[in-house]
């Protein structure tokens, strides 16, 4: 419960900093601030009540989905779609993460930073791209990790996907040896998804003898660590050459991406 | 070509050029025969409205069943940094283990506009076949091609760079490979539309100073095995589809040959009123579009919106063409339906080339008569007529559902 009562706290001096702001809004007649501030605050103050009422707990408690998403990231520790965050999720937490609730997260955590810079101690941002340094569609990351881990670059995304398939299996492997209450539904979404991994692993899967063969975590994370050794040379310097860049940014732009708004009412059909 | 984008400005009336896409350029190349659907392609007349306007509205295109399955087919495939096609590329076209550089081509940051997404495309694709910049998996690049002046944008799923330094089309299909075969129909049509890919690819190349040898000529089908979701990579040469295409379009850039025996004052505007509502008298319209001689096939009923009126057309005429290629190639030599006929109940004496077809009418007709209880009709071929009696043809029971 150390977990609850740091959140707790975290939650408390949020809200603190969002009244302030709120404050601050209003004695300027910034009305279109305040409201999101106070729309704001309202959602803070709502996580706090659910999180300090353990009395009213039936079922056990839901995390909001930011939370959620932050674990499972924390464990892969690279970018992230949606749908692989749901299933790593399914696999090792308790409690369900459809990847439609991550959807319109990015959003959130970026009105929630533009109304309060920096009042959270992490926000979800989304992955950059290499060479516009734009938001990379569907992947995840997490804002308190180095900038050369949010960029994807060409050889990223096989990079990323190699090393959530080790971070993935070493984790089966830890829940397996600790023997640890792992419940059957999660361990066996842990496996089918230790499977659909490895079809993408070359020499990932034991030599088809008779009927399907199945995925060993150790054998697919000295796979995935094989291929891994191939490319990682190459994208560490894709990505250091792009975050030298992204650096200059400015905060935002440096969590969330510079957009490319397109020109509106202009169709490009040439005649 | 003034006076040809003219009148073919004229033909199409008020309403907007529509647009090209890879399918309906398949389509094209699927009946080169038929001088109806090229006109109203090249003047980018509205088929479908028209079709409608006319009193046949289409009613076939893809389900929306169809496109779910495709759409997640794809996105399995995709995944995860295309971890799955990737595994299919390694294995079909023995991609190295260190080519995956993954190239998203989809938006150019938040901007979709076809413009910007083109020449990103073109800027990166030029960049890795100069090796300037690494690119194995070029995910929807936004292709562009010229089709009878007019600018065409196509979207290919995928292409992929090979070590060798070839690109290759990749077309990714819901419809399923079982035991190695998949639907004639469906695979012919894929790996038409992977053609256009080719073609388009080939002049943006050719266009840069690139020589277009670069593109592979076979493109790879990804669909899934089976009854199952697991895919399957199949190359397909297609020599012969990109061929066609590119004969098809020289056609479309020799629109003046289509346009010159048409008579003047013929039009398929719709006259459509404020709100886009077409007023042109269905009667008015029909006859314009018939002075523009068709070729209806079967097939057609897929692939293009003014099936339904050329497929009445063609049962008025009687042609033979209702009942599909196999029909019309075993009747070869034989236009319509009454001729035919009259050759099966030997009222009509054969010529010396239709003699044979005459005799397997006749064998055919025979045949009919017995399943069908009625008394045989002795005739040979060559011999005076046997009986008058109007009946169903026998072709029609077995083509009927065309």
């Amino acid at each position: 419960m150390r977990d609850d009562e740091a959140a707790l706290e975290e939650l408390e001096e949020r809200m603190a900093s969002l009244r302030r702001a709120l404050r601050a809004a209003l004695v300027q007649r910034d009305s279109a601030r305040a409201r999101r501030l106070r729309a704001e605050l309202r959602r803070t103050e709502r996580e706090w009540e659910e999180l300090a009422a353990p009395a009213e707990r039936k079922a056990p408690r839901r995390l909001p989905a930011r939370e959620q998403a932050h674990r499972v990231l924390t464990l892969l520790g690279v970018a992230a779609a949606p749908r692989l965050i749901s299933a790593v999720h399914g696999a090792f937490f308790p409690g369900d993460l459809p990847a439609s609730r991550l959807w319109n997260l990015r959003r959130d955590e970026e009105r929630s930073y533009r109304s309060a810079p920096g009042a959270r101690p992490y926000y979800l941002c989304p992955a950059l791209t290499a060479d516009l340094l734009a938001p990379a569609r569907g992947l995840l990351t997490v804002s308190t990790w180095p900038l050369e881990r949010r960029i994807i670059g060409p050889h990223s995304p096989r990079v990323d996907f190699l090393t959530a398939a080790v971070r993935i299996s070493t984790e089966v492997l830890a829940r397996r040896r600790a023997g640890r209450p792992w419940p059957p539904q999660a361990r066996a979404r842990a496996e089918r998804l230790l499977q659909e991994l490895a079809a993408g692993i070359p020499d990932a899967l034991p030599p088809p003898a008779r009927g399907a063969a199945r995925a060993d975590p150790e054998q697919v994370a000295r796979a995935a660590e094989t291929e891994l050794a191939i490319h990682a040379e190459t994208d560490r310097r894709e990505r250091a050459a792009a975050a030298e860049r992204a650096r200059r940014l400015g905060d935002t732009e440096r969590l969330f991406g510079i957009r490319l708004a397109p020109v509106p009412g202009r169709a490009t059909m040439g005649r | 070509m003034d006076s040809a984008a003219a009148r073919l400005a004229a033909l199409r009336g008020a309403a907007p050029p529509v647009n090209h896409d890879a399918r309906t350029l398949a389509g094209l190349s699927a009946n080169p025969g038929c001088a109806r659907r090229a006109l109203l392609d090249a003047c980018g007349a509205d088929k479908g409205k028209i079709a409608r306007r006319a009193g046949h509205p289409w009613q076939f295109g893809m389900s929306p069943f169809a496109l779910a399955r495709g759409r997640d087919f794809e996105r399995r495939l995709k995944d995860n940094g295309a971890a799955l096609l990737l595994a299919l590329l390694r294995q079909e076209l023995e991609l190295p283990l260190e080519e995956v550089a993954y190239v998203p081509l989809e938006t150019v940051g938040d901007n979709t506009g076809r413009e910007l997404r083109h020449r990103n495309t073109c800027r990166r694709l030029l960049a890795a076949a100069a090796g300037r910049e690494p690119g194995t998996l070029f995910d929807h690049p936004l292709l562009r091609l010229q089709i009878g002046g007019v600018p065409v944008y196509l979207e290919p799923d995928l292409v992929a760079l090979k070590a060798a330094g070839r690109f290759h089309v990749v077309e990714i299909k819901s419809f399923p490979v079982i035991d190695g075969r998949a639907d004639p129909e469906h695979a012919a049509a894929a790996v038409k539309q992977a053609a256009v890919y080719v073609v388009a690819l080939q002049e943006m190349f050719a266009e840069h100073g690139v020589d277009p040898d670069v593109v592979a000529t076979s493109v790879v089908l990804v669909t899934p095995k089976n009854f199952g979701n697991t895919p399957t990579a199949t190359q397909v040469d297609a020599r012969k589809q990109i061929a066609t295409i590119r004969r098809q379009l020289r056609r479309m850039r020799r629109v003046e040959e289509l346009l010159e025996p048409l008579p003047p004052g013929l039009t398929f505007d719709l006259a459509p009123d404020e709100c886009g509502r077409p007023t042109r008298p269905p009667e008015e319209l029909t006859a314009h579009l018939r002075q523009v001689p068709s070729r209806y096939r079967p097939g057609c009923i897929a692939r293009c919106e003014l099936a339904g009126l050329c497929r009445s057309e063609a049962r008025e005429r009687g042609s033979l063409d209702v009942f599909g290629p196999d029909v019309a190639d075993v009747l070869g030599g034989i236009d319509t339906v009454e001729a035919a006929l009259a050759l099966a109940e030997g009222t009509r004496a054969p010529t010396e080339e239709q003699a044979d077809i005459a005799r397997a009418l006749r064998h055919a007709e025979r045949l009919r008569a017995e399943l069908a209880g009625e008394p045989a009709r002795p005739s040979r071929p060559g011999t005076e007529p046997a009986g008058e009696r109007a009946e169903r043809p026998p072709a029609r029971s077995a083509g009927g559902a065309a």
